[in-house]
């Protein structure tokens, strides 16, 4: 009940938020670049199915995210962590990080949809794509050391990652709802 | 939530002992350590939080060491309620004629002591969502158990809260309604009992000792990952 009122109030306060910003909201379908973040970058905008539908795909990629970093995670609690399923976790983190900073165009906010991505990604484009940047940074470090096979420098580089994932989450996602 | 056989007679009452001191340091020492650990899961403070899990783990296996080989009014089979006991107590206006634990403050620690187990539990086998850090058996099951393990670990907590308010509350309500000081036996030890109470037997100090250092083990094999509970 209590969770709700508060959805609520973000609810509203997103609104409020994008309607002050009218540019922040200007939505549109052009994949932006990883290295600007510039996400109003002149196109049409997205429809609100659109939207929606990234939103969708969006939110399995990040979960498709965490899958792998968990399987990583479980695997070298073990006594004799198997790096092949490692590095194939290395290998699909790194083919989908450079993507990352693309699925987030303005109009997929929690004004459109259900979504904990925080108005400030639009808000702070450069900042977001900053943190993107280092996020695709630190899954090649990963899989350069997953490819090598070398245990010490897996656990230093996945621990990196997984401060790459925080940086990002702790700024500009909010937190889950139940 | 304790009775400790006050009545409104002018009986004389003595100080005498109903808490024993492993017992106050384990409720104090538990106290602290669910504080920490929701404070270290709202800060993300991620290793602190396993840490004081496996705290909380070693307190609550000593706690079953000394309910079952404790003082009396430490021993489960003193204080677990029968239903007829927790109606009769109702009924008699909350009069208890035994040092320790009356029927319905019992059932609130029962309760209290069986969803830390359960958080505990599933704290074992939760994965954060960013599969940063985790339980120390998550990898004995699959991802989706894991997932559920978070998702119950996170949602009980509210479950847990909601007791722990009950119990300060029934804490209030004793103080200001019936008059009874429950808060100051748990620090001191020492309530006023009338002369018909049954007073405490206390324990031995080497079982409390014993207790702990088997709560301490137990956990540090768990996190170990040692048979059986590891690969």
């Amino acid at each position: 009940m209590f969770g709700k009122a508060v959805c609520a109030i973000c609810a509203v306060a997103l609104v409020a938020g994008c309607k002050a910003q009218p540019a922040a909201n200007q939505a549109n379908a052009v994949i932006p670049s990883a290295e600007t973040g510039n996400a109003a970058s002149a196109a049409a905008p997205l429809s609100h199915d659109q939207a929606l539908a990234l939103m969708k795909q969006r939110h399995d990629h990040m979960e498709a995210f965490g899958d792998e970093t968990k399987k990583v995670h479980n695997a070298l609690q073990t006594s004799s962590p198997d790096v092949n399923a490692i590095r194939q976790s290395a290998a699909k983190i790194a083919e989908l990080a450079p993507k990352l900073v693309s699925w987030f165009p303005a109009g997929t906010g929690a004004d459109v949809g259900k979504t904990r991505a925080k108005a400030e990604i639009w808000q702070k484009p450069e900042d977001f794509a900053l943190k993107g940047q280092d996020f695709e940074t630190a899954a090649n470090q990963f899989k350069v050391a997953a490819d090598r096979g070398d245990l010490s420098q897996i656990n230093t580089t996945f621990a990196a990652l997984g401060k790459s994932c925080k940086a990002c989450h702790d700024l500009y996602r909010a937190p889950e709802k139940h | 939530m304790t009775s400790t056989g006050h009545r409104k007679s002018t009986e004389a009452v003595v100080k005498r002992r109903v808490w024993d001191v492993p017992t106050r340091l384990f409720h104090w020492t538990l106290v602290v350590l669910v504080a920490l650990a929701w404070w270290s899961a709202e800060y993300h403070e991620d290793d602190l939080h396993l840490y004081f899990g496996y705290g909380i783990l070693s307190l609550l296996i000593f706690r079953i060491g000394w309910g079952i080989f404790g003082s009396s009014t430490a021993r489960f089979s003193s204080f677990v309620p029968h239903p007829a006991s927790v109606h009769r107590y109702v009924r008699d206006r909350f009069h208890w004629p035994t040092a320790g634990h009356a029927p319905l403050g019992a059932l609130s620690v029962v309760a209290l002591l069986v969803m830390l187990f359960v958080m505990v539990g599933t704290g074992l086998f939760a994965l954060d969502e960013d599969g940063l850090f985790g339980g120390p058996l998550a990898y004995l099951v699959s991802i989706p158990a894991s997932d559920l393990a978070r998702e119950l670990h996170e949602q009980l907590f509210n479950l847990l809260l909601a007791l722990i308010a009950l119990h300060v509350a029934a804490i209030l309500l004793y103080r200001l309604v019936l008059g009874r000081n429950l808060l100051g036996p748990m620090i001191t030890g020492k309530a006023k009992l009338a002369p018909d109470v049954q007073p405490m037997r206390p324990g031995k100090w080497w079982v409390a000792l014993l207790a702990l250092a088997a709560g301490i083990a137990i956990t540090r094999w768990i996190i170990a990952g040692a048979p059986p509970f590891g690969s």
